[in-house]
């Protein structure tokens, strides 16, 4: 069956529970994705009342993490007043491990979340996309079977899907949300942990330091300090991050290098132990730097030293809020 | 004068007439088109929709240094800028842009009440060869805006794409001046003036956003406590990406790097922009602008009436790029069409 | 740089190393070292922090920043936090800290992690021995 039979059923399925979970007023706002109005976009969308659920749409190119919405300074948004609202989030795998993941942090209060499970097959990668055609305008995107059918004023180019989905999409092993505490409405899966094998990371973690350096900064050395991958990450919530800290100030806000990699450097340790993968902040920086190595580390690094797997379930403890006496220290200097 | 012919594989001897100038023009780095200064003609591209970073970072870049200063003993020594002399050329920029330094100029003299020097000197001491766009895209709206693909007025050199060839027209003084000298440019034809014209004309058409920028400063002047700003921040993430890819975006902000081992320290300013959270934040610890809501509105306030009143233009120059690059979608025409609806 | 500069440079040249020591174990330590008279190389330059649990990714990257060749961090042996659980929390910190400056390409011996006690002047001068030794190798930071 090709992509578009597969999204129009999820959609539709999508749009059923929203309605009944409004009717039932079982929560106050549903947010969602609606049709964004470029090619290879989409937009998120609350809406409050069941006749609107057909503005609700499921596609492809849904690629904002709708938890980042939930985070105590966003919902505000929704109604100032009332405070406590109840809201569906259509949740693809990424968004509702995001969603767990706050709760565990103490951000959100699950009673007030429902997690609308959706199953997502992979977000595509507009920026690669985009990238291969060059200078010239998409003027309209389209799937068949398992192609991306990229069109303009006088192109028209193919892509493979799976070639040319999200590269964290591809290693993703949490298609749909996990069920916890009974959140989770519409697909859902019971899943304690998964394994992961990260040989995608092995060709670059054999590479010798001076490499590492050359390759990172080369990654990262257009980036323009914009801070849009921090603002649409799900997990990026602080009020006051450490980049905006100046008292005191701990690295320059300039756009040099040393600047951009301890933005990069910083942020990644910050994200250990919390990163779901979800992929939002390489799909929104406007430089089109795909981040995916750093998220692939850190999502090792969460694994490898402390077996945790971030927003799979709200019992376990993340990594950086627990410690224990067994703790791995083959690190730590010793005599010989 | 009349307007010449340069053809395309002439344009390393063009390049070489401007020896004495930083010669920036739009390259390809991984993907993205910028303005870089060059120093191989090759390294142009010449076939572009526009630029993702606006030229604006040539005369007012994400990081500039304001003056160096260093302690001897309990007196400050300060170093100021003097490279401001240098001169500058800005070769391929698109009109929209053109037009933006004009409109960046406005907010950096302030009616000659209040003139940043570092900015102006850079300005009156750059050259900028605009180009036309023969294939405008679906997001530019600069016909709305004061503005229109072939606006040749904001630049001193203007060019069209001809295909092989570009047509080169002298706008301002200084242009004339130079085109002068370049006595191997070939005279265009009467055909070449008529295929330009028909480009023109043509690339107008193509854009079909329009906009009435007057009705919506009239609507905003009434609106600030429109229902219409949360919606619009509903979906926002707060990044600032449309402010750091506007051309006309002048936030900026101040810091300063001092270097304890060495007691010297330097004055720099990095963009700024108005929908970050800090960018209000007042010492005391109160916001104006608390939420996404008033940050949002702002923005366009700010574009569409704020500057509209002090200088009498619009403070957008229809480019896009915010409409093309906004992470969450949040198109700026959409917006603007939902103010044109709201009732007065 | 030339490769037979590099050479001349690394013979008189000596490594600059932060440390910072836990004021309950390891500032004692070094105290103790040095009332003992054991020796230790000269490179170091101590900032005594209340608890190795103090100590914040930040302090290790800006000093690799401000051109430090390298970072020692000591605290009490696990179990004998002067604040019960500091150090454990910091244990955590400090294999993710080392993970990913590994993965930016930043030479894990630049930053080195240990314990040691306020009793144990001995085993503090031996492993700022040892620190300074991997440091030295490295050669001086030039990255940021
Ligand atoms: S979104 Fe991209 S350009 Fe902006 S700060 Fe993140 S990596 Fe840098
Ligand atoms: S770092 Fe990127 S992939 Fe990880 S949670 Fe944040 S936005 Fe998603
Ligand atoms: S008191 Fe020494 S490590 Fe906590």
């Amino acid at each position: 069956m090709g992509l578009e039979e597969d999204n129009k059923k999820i959609e539709e399925s999508m749009r059923e529970t929203a309605r009944k979970l409004l009717e039932d007023k079982e929560v106050d706002a549903v947010i969602g994705y609606t049709e964004g109005t470029l090619p290879m976009s989409s937009m998120a969308m609350v809406i409050t009342r069941a006749e609107d659920v057909d503005k609700l749409i499921w596609n492809n190119y849904c690629y904002i993490n709708l938890a980042t919405y939930l985070v105590p300074r966003i919902a505000q948004l929704v109604d100032p007043e009332k405070g406590d609202l109840k809201v569906g989030v259509i949740s693809k795998g990424c968004v509702g491990r995001a969603i767990i993941h706050l709760k565990v942090e103490g951000q959100l209060n699950l009673d007030n979340v429902k997690i609308i499970g959706i199953p997502c097959n992979g977000i595509i990668d507009r920026k690669r996309i985009e990238k291969e055609i060059g200078q010239k305008e998409i003027l309209e995107v389209s799937t068949s079977g398992n192609e991306i059918i990229v069109k303009g004023r006088d192109f028209e180019e193919k892509f493979a899907f799976d070639e040319y989905i999200l590269n964290v999409c591809k290693q993703c092993k949490v298609k749909s949300p996990p069920n916890v505490d009974d959140a989770c409405v519409g697909e859902c899966q019971e899943i304690e942990s998964v394994s992961d094998d990260y040989s995608d990371l092995a060709e670059f973690e054999a590479l010798s330091a001076e490499e590492k350096w050359n390759h990172i900064t080369e990654l990262l050395e257009q980036c323009t300090k914009c801070h849009a991958c921090r603002e649409a990450c799900p997990m990026c919530y602080c009020n006051l991050c450490f980049v905006d800290q100046n008292k005191p100030i701990w690295f320059g806000k300039t756009t040099d290098l040393s600047d951009i990699i301890v933005f990069h450097l910083i942020r990644s340790i910050h994200l250990v132990g919390r990163c779901v993968a979800c992929g939002a902040c390489t799909s929104v920086c406007p430089m089109g730097i795909d981040l995916n190595l750093l998220i692939r580390k850190v999502e090792r690094i969460a694994k490898d030293r402390f077996d945790f797997t971030s927003g799979l379930s709200s019992k376990v403890m993340p990594p950086m809020m627990d410690f224990s006496m067994n703790d791995s220290q083959e690190f730590m200097l010793e005599e010989d | 004068m009349s307007e010449k012919i340069l053809n395309k594989d002439q344009i390393g001897k063009f390049y070489n007439e401007f020896s004495d100038y930083n010669f920036y023009a739009p390259v390809n780095e991984k993907g993205n088109i910028l303005f870089k200064k060059i120093s191989n003609p090759d390294e142009i591209v010449l076939d572009f929709l526009n630029s993702k970073i606006p030229p604006k970072s040539v005369l007012f870049p994400n990081k500039e240094i304001l003056f160096e200063y260093e302690y001897e003993g309990k007196d400050v020594i300060i170093k100021e800028r003097d490279d401001l002399d240098e001169k500058y050329v800005l070769f391929g920029v698109r009109p929209c842009d053109a037009y933006s330094f004009q409109l960046m100029a406005n907010f950096f003299s302030f009616h000659g009440n209040c003139e940043d020097e570092i900015y102006l000197k850079k300005k009156e001491n750059t050259l900028i060869i605009g180009m036309g766009c023969n294939t405008p895209k679906q997001t530019c709206f600069c016909t709305s805006v004061g503005g229109n693909p072939f606006k040749k007025e904001d630049s001193d050199i203007f060019l069209v794409d001809l295909g092989e060839k570009y047509l080169v027209e002298a706008i301002s003084d200084k242009g004339k001046e130079l085109i002068q000298k370049m006595s191997w440019l070939a005279d265009a034809t009467n055909a070449d003036k008529q295929k330009a014209k028909e480009l023109a004309k043509k690339a107008e058409e193509m854009i079909t956003t329009q906009i009435d920028a007057e009705k919506i400063n009239n609507i905003l002047d009434e609106n600030f406590k429109h229902p219409i700003w949360k919606e619009v921040a509903e979906s926002c993430v707060g990044c600032g990406t449309c402010a750091f890819l506007c051309p006309t975006c002048t936030c900026f902000d101040v810091i300063e790097e001092h270097d304890h081992y060495t007691n010297k320290g330097k004055r720099i300013r990095i963009w700024d922009t108005c929908q970050a959270p800090l960018y209000s934040m007042e010492t005391s610890g109160h916001n104006p602008r608390p939420t996404k809501i008033e940050r949002c509105r702002n923005r366009i306030m700010h574009k569409f009436s704020y500057y509209p009143k002090n200088y009498d233009l619009t403070g957008c120059v229809g480019c896009g790029r915010c409409v093309s690059y906004c992470p969450a979608n949040n198109d700026l025409r959409s917006i603007l069409k939902e103010i044109e609806q709201i009732e007065s | 740089m030339t490769q037979t500069e590099t050479k001349t440079e690394s013979e008189e040249w000596t490594p600059k190393i932060i440390a910072f020591l836990c004021n309950w174990c390891s500032y004692a330590g070094a105290d103790l070292a040095g009332v003992s008279r054991i020796q230790y190389p000269p490179n170091i330059r101590i900032v005594r922090v209340p608890c190795s649990g103090r100590v914040s990714p930040f302090f290790i990257i800006k000093s690799l920043m401000d051109g430090w060749d390298g970072v020692v961090i000591s605290g009490c042996h696990p179990g004998d936090c002067h604040y019960i659980s500091g150090n454990l929390v910091a244990r955590r910190r400090f294999g993710i800290i080392r993970d990913v400056l590994e993965f930016f390409g930043i030479e894990p011996g630049r930053v080195n992690f240990m314990w040691a006690s306020a009793a144990e002047g001995e085993r503090f001068a031996v492993l700022i021995r040892k620190a300074t030794k991997i440091i030295k190798e490295l050669g001086p930071i030039k990255k940021f």
